[in-house]
Order: C-alpha cells, then structure tokens, then sequence
C-alpha cells in the first residue's frame, strides 16, 4: 500500500468535532421524527393509502399499519441513545433500520434528504461517534481524546458529495439558460414580506438564483475545507439555508445541512461547544453521578480492515450511482431514468395528469379508473408524472381487476406532463398494455420522448 | 465565535430583505390583481349566483304552496317550471364549494344524483326525516324534486292523484323545498361577512381563497361537470353506459339544458365577464411557451360546447341511441381537463394536494 496512504489511515486527530456531529444528528432526528408525528404524517402517509408504492427490489416491505408508530418510537428512542452516547453502535443500527425501513414503506414521499439520512446513518454506524463525550465513555470507563482522522474526513467528504454533485446537477439548460423553474417558483412567491411583490418577480432575479445557487453548491465544499474561507463559506451555508427554508417548504433539511456543516470547523471550536453542552448538562450529571471520563488514550477500530473497506465500498458507489442516468438513451428529466439518489434537489417542476384505461378480454367495452379510488391526492400527484409509479400502480390495478373476475386483464395509461414550462405533452405511449410490462432497470422504451433536449449533467 | 457568526448572517438577511423594500419596482403588482380577481369572483359570480338562486327557490316554494292547496295540472306545471328554473340557476352556484358551503356539504345536500328512490319512499313512510344525515343527501335537493315531480308515478294523471290521495308525498314535496332554502339561507348571510376575509385572502397557501376558489373551480370542471354529467352515465368509469346516471333522470328533457348551463358557468366563470379571472391571470404570468395557454383554454371549452350542443336533448335517449357522440364530447371535455390540471396549474402554481408534506 502507497505510504501516504498509510500515513493518513494511521493519522488520529481530537475526537470532539465527531462527538458534537453525533449531538447534532440526534437532536436533529429527534426533532424531525417528534415533528413528523406531530404533523399527522404518520397517518396520512404511511397508514391511511390502501396501496403503497415501493423501490424497485424492496417489494416485499410490507407497511406495519398502526405498528407503524411503534417504528417512529423506535427511531426516537434510538436518536436520544445516539444523542447520549449510550449503547452507541446498537443504537445507530437501529435508528438506520428503522428510518430506513419507514422510507421504504412508500417511495412516493422520497426526498434527497431522507436519503441522505439513511446513508449518513449507515455510514455513522462504522464511526467511532461515542469514542468522546458520551455515556458510554462512562460505562466502559473508557473515553478516547484521539479517533482515526478518517471518522471525520468520511463525512465531511459525504457532505460535499451532496454539495458538488447537486451542483453539478444544476449544470442544465433549464437551469442556466432558461432559470427553469425558478422562473415559475419564485414569482408564486408573491406573498413573502417585502422581497414577494418586488425581488420573486424579477426575471434577472431567476437568473442571479439560478446561477448562485449552482455556484453555491459546487463551491460550499472547497470553502469549508480550507480555513481561510471556511469562515465565509459557513455564513454562505446559513444564509442560504435559511433563505431557501423561507421559500420552499423543505421542512428540516436546512438546519440539518447547518449543523451537519459544523463538523469541518477545527476542533477548538467543538471543544468550546462540548464545554457549553457541559455546563447545561452539569445539573443533570450531578443528579447521576456521572462520573467524568476515566481514562484518555487513542481508539482502536475494531476489524478495522473490514470496516475501512465497507466505507471504501460506500464512497465508490456514492461517487458513481450519480452518473447511472448516462446508460439511459432517454432525456433525465423527462423520463427519470437514474433520476433519484443522484442529488438532484429543487431541479424540476413537473405536472402530470395519467388516467388509466381498463380493458378486459372478454368484453369489448373499456373503462377508466378512478384514481381517487385507489390514492391519496399526494400519492396521484407523485404517480401522475413518474414512470415507475405509473407502471407499478397499473400493475396494482391489472391485479385488482383480475381478481374482481376480470379475465385477461389490459391496462393503458393516458398520461399528459408538463415539465419545466413547457406546454404538456403525451408521457406514456397509451398503445402499450402496462400490465404486460415488467419493471426492470431497462430503458422504458414505452415512455413518449420529450422530443427536445435538456443539455447538462 | 458561532454565535457571531449567526449574528453576522443574521444581519446580512435583514440588509438583503430591506435592501429589496426599497427597490423602486412596480410594487404588490401580482398581490393586486388577485386581490382584483377574488373581489370579482366574490361580487359578481358568488354572491350575485347565491341571490339568483334563492329567488328562484324562494319562487319554487311560492309554486309549491299553491300546488299543495290546489292540486291541479296547471298547478303542477307551474311548479316543475319553478323547480327547472330553479335547477338551471343552480348550475352556477354548485363549484363554489368553499366556506361554509364546504363546512354544511351544502353541494351534497343540493345535488347528488341519481337520487336513492328507496330512501326517500322510506322517509315519505317514516314522515320524520333528519335532512343533516348523511343518508338522507341523496334523498333530498335538485335530483328528490325530480323524482318527485316527475318520477313517482308514470304519467302527470297518476302523480296528480298520488298527490292527492297520498298526503305524504305532498308534505315530503314541501320538506324537501323547504329544506333546500334552510340549506341556501344561512350561506347567503354568511357571504355578507365572508366576503371580505374570502377577497383578503391572497396569499399563495393550501387555504388561501385563491387557492382554494382554483381548486374548487377545477374540482367542479372535473367531477361535477365532467364526470358527473357526461362520463359516469356514458359508461366511461364503468364499462357499460349507465343511461340512469344522468342529470334530472325523471325529467330526462332537461339533461342537456342543464349540462349547457353549467358549462356556462364554467365559461364566465374562467373569463371573468369583463372582470380579472383566471384567463387573464393566466395570461399575465404565463413564459412564453405558455403565452397560448389562455386562449388554448377558451377554444377547448368551445370545442366542447360545440359537441354538447349537437347531442340530444335528452342526455339518456342520447346514450341509449348513440353513446359515441356522448363518449366524443366526453373526450372535448376532458382535453380541456388536461390544460387546465398540467398547464394552468403549472403557470400558477398553486399546488393540488393538500396532503401537506415536505418536499425538497
């Protein structure tokens, strides 16, 4: 092995900056799960549809109805446990299986940061984040000053794999030539007090957001890396958030991204935050008896071998699941082919309206669905415009029918979609019989070509 | 240094916000004109179509009274003329389902059809009957009356003596007209206060007027309009026609009438009859690509006008004859369904599913 590498695998550096991230992940989850019950999300997202529409090879997770809300419980006990530092890894595992569980219960409530959530989790499980600052220190009366520099770099190279590459995404002619959609967005902004009436409706402002925010993504990560801009690059990170938190109805992602950034500042800085944790919890650690950590020394990584190579692993195809799109023929935004994990936040408006045509062999006559019938407004919404949910839901009908007596079963999409101002055009060949058609990671060949090019990333 | 950090930006974002108050731009352009398109909406379509209505069902009730003392054929032709006057008024007050319209299911108290026969049969045996209860909306309204006018007996000599040697029938006749100005009443004085929270409401929410109004609007064109009148009974949800869904099955010679007026509706509706509406809202934010969009709209909706005006009269002797034409002018209806739920909405941006969630 090359001798830098070595080095830099064998380098340690102070464990703070990972103890205050595990914080911050798991008050940020904890407030994200408490929120989503709040919401009523539970309900109407994941109990309330009769049908759910699942990621390609995860068909077989099955939606737990009420026992949904025991999962959430398990997700918020184990954010405390992760956020304490107690029983650490066990805690980490469960709250990835239980996050990413609920997200595979329905595909149509996917969002790039959910995602990025279960990987980050994922990814979390292998890092030594209680190795400092944790009940855990004190039950093994071990606490570690020292952790791989590895365990910090790998998230921070996370982070701006999310920056770069939804950066680059943003590298389109939609985005750049034609500030498609915020052309469409920002003026619905009319109501925000003072910039809603004057700046939103402003087309050299969709221009200037359009271009800064794909300048922002791409450079976020080099900012915060060195130090003389790091300074500059975190108030990018917290003004841009905040603000796009004020348009766009994100819901956590932007105070996530906030305090996931912290963790390219020095460790000083999280040294002084840890002494501030230290003196609000002081009360409680008394109450305890918590003891403080017994004894300093570097942490060694269990089965490290195995541990660097499943983050190797991780990182490769982090790197590469982006650029899937490319073995398509057909146009990203249209046909979404390799569209989700890739990062692609904010980049398209698209509107769909698909009914679907019953016909049965043993009549002539045909008749169409009502969808109503079968989703909840949200889920029609996402179906109307997303081929792979066009197709699993015809599937779902073709079966309903079949076993309503039916007999041979043919199911046709008449699916209209508009996409980034332009007027709607036919999305689904409406001559194909979906029921016949398999999902596979195929190019589907029965979805219409826009019939104009998106140049880009 | 977080925290001066968080300070800094802080300030930043107040220097960005006010530096953008002082721009000298056209100010509250967009906040105006959908101040200007709900105050039309609310002034000249809602209110003035609320007023039509209750004068109508206040006149089918005078019609009924006198029916009621004096149970003659001219009588009752006199009634069914007031109760179609009534029905055609109706079709431009049945999208605006909002406010306490929405709260009272005041569309579904006015005009579920096909109307449950065996339900109101057994309400006329029962006497007393709870209008409020859900199974009872079918049971009462437009479609009741229809039944009621025209259907209870095979020909006017049969329901004249129903009438006469079945008090029942009679007492049910005015319950049932009595009960569709109890439901019309309250909302009519409520717009009196309504009015000006329903124009205030600007802002681009899920409960915003506008946002609303569109939904409604929409919502109408596709079910109550589209759906209602011409796919379900063409068989277009079901695989076979069902000529008994039509609009007034018991008087089937108004069918067309009152599908022709709800489009109407429809159409004064989206133009706003010289006022702002969704056409010229449509019009003065669409990009280029959409600068056909509102007039695209309008010729649809005539496109589709033309179809309907060459179908019968009677909706259900169409079907039963020549389902094709309904099935075609089902189609005219349904391209237009398709501007309006991809582009419109694209071009205004107001969001159809209210299942909030966040996105990203």
């Amino acid at each position: 092995m090359n001798s830098k590498i070595k080095n830099y695998i064998n380098s340690y550096t102070n464990a703070s900056p990972l103890a205050v991230f595990r914080i911050g992940f798991g008050l940020m989850m904890l407030y994200s799960m408490i929120r989503f019950w709040n919401k009523g999300w539970i309900n109407t997202l994941y109990i309330e549809p009769k049908f759910h529409f699942k990621y390609y090879g995860f068909e077989w997770v099955r939606e737990l109805g009420d026992y949904t809300y025991l999962l959430f419980v398990l997700c918020i006990i184990s954010s405390i446990f992760i956020t304490i530092g107690y029983k650490y890894r066990l805690s980490i595992i469960l709250f990835f299986l239980s996050f990413t569980y609920i997200e595979l219960i329905d595909k149509t409530t996917y969002l790039n940061h959910y995602y990025f959530i279960s990987i980050l989790s994922f990814l979390m499980i292998f890092l030594p984040a209680n190795a400092y600052f944790s009940i855990d220190n004190n039950f093994k009366k071990r606490s570690y000053k020292e952790i791989p520099k590895w365990s910090i770099d790998c998230i921070k190279l996370l982070l701006s794999i999310v920056y770069f590459y939804s950066g680059l995404a943003k590298i389109n002619t939609d985005w750049l030539l034609n500030a498609m959609p915020l052309k469409l967005w920002l003026p619905s902004k009319y109501d925000l007090p003072l910039i809603g009436e004057t700046f939103m409706q402003q087309e050299w402002v969709h221009y200037f957001m359009s271009w800064g925010g794909m300048l922002y993504d791409l450079s976020i990560p080099f900012l915060l890396l060195y130090k003389k801009t790091r300074i500059i690059g975190f108030v990018l990170v917290i003004f841009f958030h905040l603000f796009t938190g004020v348009l766009f109805p994100i819901g956590m992602f932007p105070y996530i991204m906030i305090v996931g950034s912290l963790i390219f500042f020095d460790y000083n800085v999280h040294l002084k935050i840890i002494k501030y944790i230290k003196k609000i919890v002081e009360p409680i650690k008394k109450y305890f008896k918590i003891e403080e950590n017994i004894k300093d020394e570097k942490i060694t990584i269990k089965n490290r071998r195995i541990v660097l190579s499943i983050i190797s692993i991780f990182f490769v195809i982090q790197l590469f699941l982006p650029f899937r799109y490319l073995l398509y023929p057909s146009e990203l935004f249209w046909s979404e082919e390799g569209y989700r994990f890739s990062w692609r936040v904010m980049l398209v408006e698209k509107i769909g309206y698909t009914t679907f045509k019953i016909k049965s062999k043993n009549s002539e006559s045909y008749f169409y669905v009502n969808n109503e019938e079968f989703l909840t407004s949200f889920q029609e919404k996402q179906m109307s415009f997303q081929p792979d949910f066009i197709l699993e839901y015809a599937h779902y009908l073709g079966d309903y029918y079949t076993s309503k007596g039916y007999g041979g079963v043919e199911v046709y999409a008449e699916s209209y979609v508009s996409l980034n101002g332009r007027t709607n055009k036919r999305f689904i060949n409406s001559e194909v019989d979906l029921y016949k058609k398999k999902e596979s990671f195929k190019n589907k060949k029965w979805i219409i070509p826009i019939d104009d090019e998106i140049k880009g990333f | 240094m977080i925290k001066k950090i968080f300070s800094f930006t802080l300030i930043l974002n107040l220097l960005i916000f006010s530096c953008s108050s002082d721009s000298d731009d056209n100010s509250s352009e967009v906040w105006e004109q959908k101040s200007e398109m709900l105050t039309n909406w609310a002034d000249n379509f809602i209110i003035p179509s609320y007023t039509t209505l209750t004068n109508n069902l206040v006149l089918l009730e005078e019609s009924g009274n006198t029916f009621a003392s004096s149970r003659n054929q001219q009588n009752l032709e006199n009634l069914r003329n007031s109760f179609i006057n009534a029905y055609l008024s109706w079709q431009y007050v049945e999208m605006f389902d909002i406010g306490l319209a929405e709260e009272t299911y005041y569309k579904s108290k006015m005009n579920i059809y096909p109307t449950t026969v065996s339900r109101i049969e057994l309400n006329i045996q029962n006497g007393n009957t709870d209008f409020n209860n859900s199974n009872n909306y079918a049971a009462q309204g437009f479609p009741a009356l229809d039944y009621l006018l025209y259907g209870i007996e095979n020909s006017d000599e049969l329901i004249l003596s129903k009438f006469n040697n079945e008090p029942q029938y009679l007492i049910y006749l005015s319950n049932v007209i009595n009960q569709m100005l109890q439901n019309t009443y309250p909302i009519v004085e409520d717009w009196q206060n309504y009015r000006n929270p329903f124009i205030g409401s600007v802002r681009n929410t899920a409960t915003s007027s506008v946002n609303k109004m569109t939904n409604d609007f929409i919502y109408y064109y596709e079910k109550g309009f589209r759906a209602n009148k011409f796919g379900i009974p063409a068989g277009v949800f079901s695989g076979g026609a069902l000529p008994e869904k039509v609009e007034a099955f018991y008087n089937q010679n108004i069918s067309k009438a009152l599908a022709l007026e709800g489009f109407q509706a429809i159409k004064n509706f989206y133009n706003g009859n010289g006022g702002v509406s969704l056409r010229q809202y449509i019009s003065e934010v669409s990009t280029e690509e959409y600068s056909e969009l509102s007039t695209d709209i309008l010729d649809q909706f005539n496109i589709a006008e033309n179809l309907i005006n060459g179908l019968d009269e009677n909706f259900y002797n169409q079907i039963l004859t020549n389902n094709i034409k309904v099935l075609e002018t089902y189609d005219a209806i349904q391209q237009g369904t398709i501007l309006l739920k991809t582009d419109m909405l694209s071009v205004l941006q107001i969001p159809t599913d209210y299942v909030d969630a966040d996105g990203d």
